[in-house]
């Protein structure tokens, strides 16, 4: 008679999921209700000329598109302009020349954001040669 | 009579815990890296700005508010403090060191003037404006 063995029942191991998924559940509520989104910044290049003594005082390169800021307007070679015809203006000189240099003179009580603003619009016309100039007044 | 297995039970609390810890350790290293670049001025807009992918490691970010004073991480400075650092970048990290001004959208550009001024004494001349691409909601 052969003798009985009593195999020890050895269980499935169970891994139980509910806590892990309340965990992670958690986890994904705190980040979704913490994370702000963040601004997305951009960097405008300009190229501030060296002031030269020797230059004449009172000299205009020829080949250069003078765009005045001021804190009531905008001019393009001396031609007050608003913002839409500046647009327009930019774009025409990036059509016939984008390496075109444009020498943007500022007047000291403008604000900052008129500069931006322009700036904006040489780089949305692929405009690269800026060179940025403080008026004294 | 065999030894009755222990059931085999993997314990999740352990290494929940330390995944916990780890997030938490990077998203406040994250957040301190985010707030020290985090200041009260509020940048103009600039929709079609290039996006910089790769950001140069000697950028030295200059912010000027709409009162015109000038701040380097959140330090209140002035002009000579201002050209002392700009003064050891250049030193350090050479002349080709780019200066980010971040102007207040309503800053005089009198103040961001200043600034430029005190580059150019410092023999930097790569200077950028930093302004909003896109602004989060």
């Amino acid at each position: 008679m052969a003798r009985e063995r009593k195999r020890p029942e050895v269980t499935d191991p169970v891994l139980s999921m509910t806590p892990m998924i309340d965990v992670v559940f958690q986890l994904l509520i705190y980040f979704i209700v913490t994370t702000k989104p963040i601004d997305v910044i951009t960097n405008l290049d300009v190229f501030r000329p060296a002031p030269d003594p020797n230059a004449p005082k009172d000299q205009k390169p020829p080949n250069l598109v003078r765009l005045g800021i001021y804190p009531d307007g905008y001019t393009v070679n001396d031609n007050p302009v608003t913002l839409d015809s500046l647009d327009a203006a930019l774009g025409k000189v990036a059509s016939i020349d984008a390496g075109q240099t444009i020498m943007i003179t500022v007047s000291a009580a403008s604000e900052h954001g008129r500069l931006v603003k322009a700036l904006d619009l040489c780089a949305k016309n692929g405009l690269k040669s800026l060179s940025v100039v403080s008026a004294s007044n | 009579m065999r030894k009755q297995y222990a059931e085999a039970e993997l314990n999740m609390t352990p290494m929940i815990d330390v995944v916990f810890q780890l997030i938490i350790f990077f998203v406040t290293t994250a957040d301190l890296q985010a707030k020290s670049l985090e200041t009260a001025v509020r940048m103009a807009m600039a929709p079609h700005g290039p996006v910089e992918e790769v950001k140069d490691p000697r950028t030295v970010v200059v912010d000027v508010d709409r009162d015109g004073r000038i701040s380097i991480m959140k330090t209140e400075i002035n002009e000579r403090q201002l050209l002392a650092v700009l003064v050891k970048a250049r030193n350090v990290s050479g002349q080709s060191t780019p200066v980010v001004i971040r102007g207040d959208d309503a800053a005089k550009h009198e103040a961001i003037k200043r600034v430029m001024d005190v580059c150019g004494k410092a023999g930097l001349w790569k200077l950028r404006f930093a302004a909003l691409k896109e602004k989060a909601s």
